[in-house]
């Protein structure tokens, strides 16, 4: 009956139809395929039966749909629509990232107006594509419901700037003849250094104090005595061979530890063909990040670096009169002939802040010719200028009342400084106190006018982290708040009233034009870098003066070690609830701070268990009460705290990050002029309590001798690249294995050799991925809902043996043995869902919720989940995380899922998942479907690259790789024929699409032996 | 009629057929006694336990229970094994002792049964709750319906469980329903009231006693009974198969569905022995259930908790002789882990102490029957926490490996099934004959 002749109407139509294929909508739409069904040979002409069907079907799905009241939503369509802003199609600005002083260059994701995800500018040589976990979850303070809306004056906020500045001019007039102190951070920013000085002619009565809560003046002043330059140096890890860490957490959290990262990577992957391979030694007296990747680590406490550090020196070349002394099995020999052979090509790096250790390892570098090479004092960093002194001056004049008017830009040391409690008491004195926080914070509290800054995400601004390397800042959306930059409030202070729409953004422009470099294209890359003549440098310093100081140091039994956790860092953003959900990489606690003990101490000095509260006492200062961590690997007689914890604010609050931990910063001292990290006299443990529990999401240390992590010396890998690997399971199919012959076929693979185990993948899926923050109680109940994990195993020496079963390790403690707890090599595997193509939980689910695709996902359907969670039983490598309670809208999880500010944060292109359903890492299916869908409109085949997943981007080291199995060519395929490669519990047949590549340690195999000999 | 000496009579005391009905009918006709109303008050209070915990459960999520990233099935899958292994009894009792014709189950068979169906509704309710999503509890079922071309997965154990489950639950009712009848029938003809009278009436469909339906009954009997011989085989079989199929050392084990099959006979027997011990002396039916019946079913549990203890063994030695060093860890950790204590409550309830029964004096006494029956069962539900718990909570990457203790949420849920069980089997022996009268009545050997 149906017509089945076409007329058309001209040539066009049949042309279009014919090249139907390349001719699509923006979005690859192809519009429903309703011809094709209806277009069957029956086709409308049905009979009455067919009729009645229909009628039957169509009257009840209406009668259906109708019993639902769907919620009416609003949807604004844009008047005008803004250039390039098109609704679900994110865009990228390069900007940098503004906590701490690194202005890290990265690229912020937007979407519909708003930035939800930050990663590196893999483009600026300041990054790696990298960027932290800090910087990561830094993403949330934008969204963060405690900024101040808008400026308060005498704790009353105002609406208008205009009153704003009149207050300040008032108070900066009354400040008069005492003048006016203006304390930032070290200035990165020559906008704002340009500021401070227009201020300054304003204000001929005004110092410019600069205050970081960390200090590095041991480095600074070492280098103007050694050097003549008050500067922290660019070191070079990607060149250096050999590396000699004297408790510096290069990779973790000392100076500038991304970049480390990725530069220290870049010689720690030896191929087949070039099995170049740097050599790591780390000695320190906590367990430190870096110290896991260490090749050889020898546990000392921090307090005999110094010592150590002379010896060295002398083994070296140099003269100064010391006490010697070794490491075991006069390992000093070992590391002195390794640095000895490779001069010039070696670092030696300590975290002391003494200037007299630090004009040591000046010393060293110097006879090994490192200066030139691995560590360049022409460009230097501007990570920290903080002088002790400047600032000291700085409180006894507020103490004295000294000071007309004090501003404080982003700092906050009555929190950070040791004598925190006596500066707040201090700033009373001070005629008026002035802060541009953006938050209400410690220091802030003090201050009677608060001119909230911008966010960097908000502003323009440029910064000069590295001499010679300029990033620049651009909005990347309109303000959130009623704020100004702090540059713009500066200038307008000193008289010199800006105007037009953005006038920080003209006097950027200014600064570029200056610099010669183009506007736009310096804004659109984020960065700019000038040539900076490299400086010779020539070491003055007297060293037998400061091996003497050293000498004359005294130690004790048991010093304490003030360090910093990776993710919380100096704790100036702690209160991000990402940076604690993330565990500590090594201790794998997240939330608190704690008191690290090695197990020795533990057993026979302090007679402690884990979780033993203690009262820390210390010539400093002491702390109330902390838990006890044992941590394996710790030297004797050290213990640890973290700083950045005990934050005071929001305390209206009701979540675990108000009043978290204690606050370790009035442990700090001066000495020698510069605040002491180390505190190594007068420190007793008294135990308060027992019982605490952490929230830890690993409680099992060993690996049980599993065959899962694989790990071989640089020496066995190059006599056979396949080491460790050699024994594939001989595995026989029952069944057809799934076609990937066409299309595509994802697959990952993990360098062990290049993750470090800082945990910027976990805050960057969890960003990405919409990832609940479930908090530390229910951490405990090991209810974390990452879906990515670094599992951390300890193997511990003994004598030559490597231990890695709990009952073999307990025992050795039983007969007295603790050496074996201080000997620890230690491996991170990130653990992810592993789309196996034989997927123990697809077989399982009953209602067919987690399917696998046609290109080797393994696909999770949440709104078919019924939440059985046999599935995530039924999964050997334990990655399936479920929902137990509603995460979203509920006031038990009181963190940004329960705003609506905080929700603006959430990516619009994963689902938040409801109470009871299961969910998993997904390979980011939503950006494998956005690069199609890109490459499909643009009508080509999806290029390498074009898809990442989000750990894979956060990543600084490249450890992970993502990427098409079925192009021959891509990276994923040759690393997956690559020797290193091996299937974790490849035995169980489950065929996991994620390969990880064989650790390899650059150290001799006998090594442990001849030391347990001697 | 011949009546062989050798064989002790089946019921005592010289009963006549009158005196069974007016003895079996005693309860129902009568008011409940105060030893009733006290049993079925606590049942009830433990009932609204259930209730409570399951509604806050529902409301709150999953979350209020222990379970954690690793070991996601606890207590919840415990019971639900437990409670479906209780209702096997049942059924072997009314269909394959029924087709061995072993007259001695006449009088025990209807509460067996009884116990079935109870503990199959307290089973059903774990799977059903322990979801997340607990009100699209229906998706396992293969309905046509509107959310696309969904199907559901036949390849998943857990739906073989909707399957067996069910099938269980609906011929196991049937053929209970089906022996009531004549039953019925006699406490309608003896009915007083009127409401009694229809009610009864009306769930004895008619019967009448006539040649014509003792036939028809007679038949369909012999077929439910051959339906559901299988059953018995097979519904633990398939439950089992939730862990066999899966990739878990401890759980991926060849030996599980005999091993579940035997574990289950062996705590229903428990449980019936727990019952009909209580149930003789409250209802006073020691004349129907006998001695005798004890002893025959204390020989089944011995038997059943020798093979039992036989696939531990075995799997002890499997693990070993497979070289599989996640299995051989996984048994390790079983025997001498954190969770030993579990390993070794089970070994001595469900391997050791059966061993008293080769005892003449502990088959025949019956509070030691009793005390033997309860340590049965405490040791059957452990061997379901071992198998479930400690298999979980360290499988095969140490990382992932974790403790798990329940919360007052899931005790409460498992005490709220007790309460649900006995609450029904309060209420059945109040409202329904607890011995079959029909059939006990053609085995009294001593005739009018």
């Amino acid at each position: 009956m149906t017509n089945s002749n076409q007329y058309w109407k001209g040539l066009e139509e049949i042309e279009t139809s014919l090249s139907s294929t390349t001719n699509q909508g923006e979005f690859g739409d192809e519009g429903l395929p309703l011809d094709e069904v209806f277009s069957d040979s029956e086709g409308l002409s049905s009979n009455r039966r067919d009729f009645l069907k229909y009628f039957g079907f169509s009257v009840s799905a209406v009668a259906l749909a109708a019993c639902n009241k769907a919620p009416v939503k609003y949807a604004v369509p844009y008047v005008e629509k803004p250039e390039n802003v098109t609704p679900g199609v994110p865009l990228y600005y390069a900007t940098n990232c503004g906590i701490y002083n690194e202005g890290y260059p990265i690229v912020a994701k937007v979407r519909e107006g708003r930035p939800i995800k930050l990663d590196g500018n893999e483009k600026s040589p300041l990054a790696s594509g990298g960027l932290s976990a800090a910087g990561q979850a830094s993403i949330l303070s934008l969204y963060d419901v405690h900024r101040l809306p808008n400026p308060v004056i005498d704790g009353e906020e105002q609406e208008d700037w205009a009153e704003v500045d009149k207050a300040v001019k008032a108070a900066l007039k009354a400040a008069g003849s005492k003048g006016v102190r203006i304390v930032t951070r070290t200035v990165s920013s020559p906008l704002l250094q340009n500021a401070i000085n227009k201020f300054k002619e304003a204000y001929p009565n005004t110092e410019h104090v600069v205050y970081d809560p960390i200090s590095y003046s041991g480095i600074l002043s070492a280098n103007e005595q050694s050097f003549g330059k008050r500067v922290i140096p660019n070191y070079r890890f990607d060149k250096a061979e050999v590396v000699v860490s004297f408790g510096a957490d290069f990779l973790g959290t000392w100076v500038s530890p991304t970049r480390f990262a990725a530069d220290y990577v870049q010689l720690r992957r030896p191929t087949e063909e070039d099995s170049t391979m740097s050599r790591h030694y780390q000695i320190e007296g906590l367990m430190s990040m870096t110290g896991t990747n260490a090749d050889y680590r020898y546990p000392m406490n921090d307090s005999k670096h110094g010592l150590l550090l002379a010896n060295l020196y002398n083994k070296l070349g140099g003269s100064v009169s010391v006490p010697s002394m070794d490491l075991p099995a006069n390992a000093l020999e070992k590391i002195a002939a390794d640095l000895r052979s490779a001069k010039g090509k070696s670092l030696v790096v300590s975290n002391s802040n003494d200037v007299n250790v630090q004009v040591m390892v000046n010393a060293i570098n110097d006879i090994l010719g490192n200066y030139g090479s691995t560590i360049d004092m022409g460009t230097s960093l501007n990570i920290s200028a903080y002088d002790e002194a400047a600032f000291n001056n700085f409180a006894s004049d507020a103490g004295k009342g000294n000071i007309g008017a004090a501003i404080m830009i982003g700092v906050n040391p009555v929190y950070h400084h040791a004598k925190g409690g006596a500066l707040a008491e201090a700033l009373k004195n001070v005629g008026t106190v002035i802060s541009t926080s953006m938050n209400m914070d410690e220091t802030t509290e003090s201050a009677s006018i608060v001119a909230p800054d911008d966010h960097w995400l908000e502003s323009w601004d440029v910064k000069e982290p590295m001499s010679g390397q300029y990033t620049f800042s651009q909005p990347v959306i309109s303000k959130v708040f009623n704020t100004r930059s702090v540059i713009h409030s500066l200038h307008t202070w000193a008289g010199n009233d800006l105007t037009g729409d953005q006038p920080v953004m003209d006097l950027a422009k200014a600064y570029v034009s200056d610099l010669g470099a183009p506007w736009k294209q310096s804004i659109h890359d984020g960065f700019y870098s000038k040539p900076v003549a490299s400086e010779a440098a020539s070491f003055v310093a007297n060293v037998s003066a400061a091996a003497s100081s050293i000498a004359s140091g005294s130690s004790s039994d048991v010093e304490l070690v003030l360090y910093q956790k990776v993710g919380v860092l100096d704790g100036t953003w702690s209160l991000n609830p990402w940076c604690h959900e993330l565990p500590d990489p090594v201790t794998k606690v997240a939330y608190d701070n704690y008191v690290t003990v090695a197990k020795r101490d533990a057993d026979e000095v302090f007679n402690l268990e884990n979780g033993d509260f203690v009262k820390v006492t210390t010539p400093n200062g002491t702390i109330d009460r902390l838990p006890v961590l044992i941590q394996p690997g710790q030297a004797r007689g050290t213990i640890g705290v973290a700083l950045g914890y005990g934050r005071k604010v929001n305390k209206q609050e009701s979540n675990d990050l108000v009043d978290l931990g204690k606050n370790a910063y009035p442990l700090t001292s001066e000495s020698n002029g510069s605040t002491s990290y180390l505190v190594s006299s007068g420190i007793s443990l008294e135990k308060v309590g027992s019982g605490y529990t952490f929230a830890q999401t690993q409680t099992h240390w060993s690996i049980e001798g599993r065959d899962t992590i694989r790990e071989a010396t640089l020496s066995e890998y190059e006599t056979n690249p396949k080491v460790r690997n050699e024994h594939a399971p001989h595995i026989v199919s029952l069944w057809n294995e799934h076609d990937y012959s066409k299309g595509h076929h994802w697959g990952m693979a993990i360098d062990l050799n290049a993750c470090n185990g800082c945990g910027s993948c976990v805050v960057s899926c969890s960003i990405e991925n919409n990832v609940p923050i479930v908090g530390r109680d229910e951490i405990r109940r090991r209810r974390e809902m990452h879906w990515i994990r670094i599992d951390r195993y300890y193997s511990f020496n003994s004598g030559g043996e490597a231990l890695t079963k709990e009952k073999a390790i307990d025992s050795k403690v039983d007969g007295g043995e603790y050496d074996h707890y201080e000997k620890v090599s230690t491996m991170h595997v990130p653990v992810m869902c592993q789309h196996c193509d034989n997927a123990p939980c697809e077989t399982v689910c009953p209602v067919l919720a987690t399917t696998h695709s046609t290109e080797g996902l393994n696909q999770m359907t949440y709104n078919r989940c019924i939440g059985t969670k046999y599935c995530g039983n039924n999964c050997p490598y334990k990655v399936r995380r479920f929902n137990w309670f509603r995460y979203n809208l509920n006031s038990k999880y009181n963190y940004h899922f329960n705003s609506e500010l905080g929700r603006m944060v959430l990516n619009p292109d994963v689902t938040v998942r409801s109470r009871g359903v299961m969910e998993k890492c997904s390979f980011c299916v939503q950006n494998i479907q956005m690069a199609k869908l890109k490459a499909k409109r643009e009508n080509r085949k999806l290029a390498e690259g074009d898809v990442s997943t989000a750990c894979q981007r956060s990543c600084p080291t490249n450890a992970i790789v993502f990427g098409d199995r079925n192009d021959p060519n891509s990276r994923i395929a040759q690393l997956f024929n690559n020797n290193r490669s091996y299937k974790m519990l490849e035995e169980t047949d489950v065929k996991p699409s994620v390969v990880y590549m064989t650790k390899i340690r650059n150290k001799e195999l006998e090594q442990e032996t001849t030391t347990s000999h001697s | 009629m011949f009546e062989a000496n050798i064989r002790k009579p089946l019921v005592t005391g010289g009963k006549t057929l009158t005196d069974v009905s007016n003895d079996i009918c005693r309860p129902i006709e009568n008011k409940p006694t105060k030893l009733w109303w006290l049993g079925f008050s606590i049942s009830f209070l433990l009932l609204m336990v259930f209730v409570g915990t399951i509604g806050w459960t529902t409301w709150e999520g999953i979350g209020t229970w222990g379970v954690n990233k690793s070991v996601m099935w606890g207590w919840d899958i415990t019971n639900f094994v437990f409670w479906v292994g209780i209702g096997h009894a049942g059924t072997l009792i009314s269909a394959i002792l029924l087709l061995f014709r072993q007259k001695w189950r006449m009088s025990i068979n209807r509460s067996a049964e009884a116990m079935t169906i109870f503990a199959v509704i307290c089973a059903a309710m774990f799977p059903l709750f322990h979801m997340g999503r607990v009100w699209l509890g229906y998706w396992p079922l293969p309905l046509p319906n509107a959310f696309g071309s969904l199907w559901v997965n036949f390849n998943s154990p857990l739906l073989w469980d909707v399957f067996a489950i069910s099938t269980y639950f609906s011929v196991s009712l049937l053929f209970w329903y089906l022996g009531l009848i004549p039953d019925i029938a006699t406490v309608r003809d003896r009915a007083k009231t009127k409401a009694r009278k229809f009610w009864y009436g009306f769930f004895a469909m008619g019967w009448n006693g006539s040649a014509r339906n003792w036939h028809r009954y007679e038949v369909v009997a012999l077929i439910l009974a051959g339906v559901s011989t299988p059953l018995v085989l097979s519904v633990h079989t398939i439950v089992s198969m939730d862990f066999a199929t899966s990739v878990i050392p401890g759980w991926h084990t060849t030996i599980f569905p005999p091993y579940f099959v035997a574990g289950a006979i062996f705590s229903g027997f428990g449980m019936v022995l727990t019952l009909l011990v209580i149930a003789r002396s409250v209802l006073n039916l020691k004349d129907y259930i006998t001695v005798e019946h004890l002893e025959a079913m204390t020989k089944v549990v011995m038997l059943t908790g020798s093979m039992v203890g036989l696939a531990y063994l075995t799997e002890f030695f499997i693990a070993f002789y497979s070289g599989v060093e996640y299995e051989q860890y996984a048994f390790q950790n079983r025997a001498f882990g954190p969770y030993w204590w579990a390993y070794w409550t089970m070994m001595s309830c469900n391997l050791l102490a059966p061993q008293v029964f080769w005892f003449k004096w502990a088959r025949t006494t019956p509070w030691f029957i009793f005390i033997m029956s309860i340590i049965v069962n405490i040791g059957m539900w452990f061997e379901r926490f071992v198998i479930i718990v400690t298999s979980l909570h360290r499988d095969y990457l140490p990382s992932s490996w974790v403790m798990y203790s329940a919360t007052w949420v899931e005790v409460g849920i498992f005490l709220g099934t007790m309460g649900l069980f006995f609450t029904a089997f309060f209420l059945f022996s109040k409202f329904l004959p607890v011995v079959n009268m029909a059939e006990i009545k053609s085995i009294l050997k001593s005739r009018e």
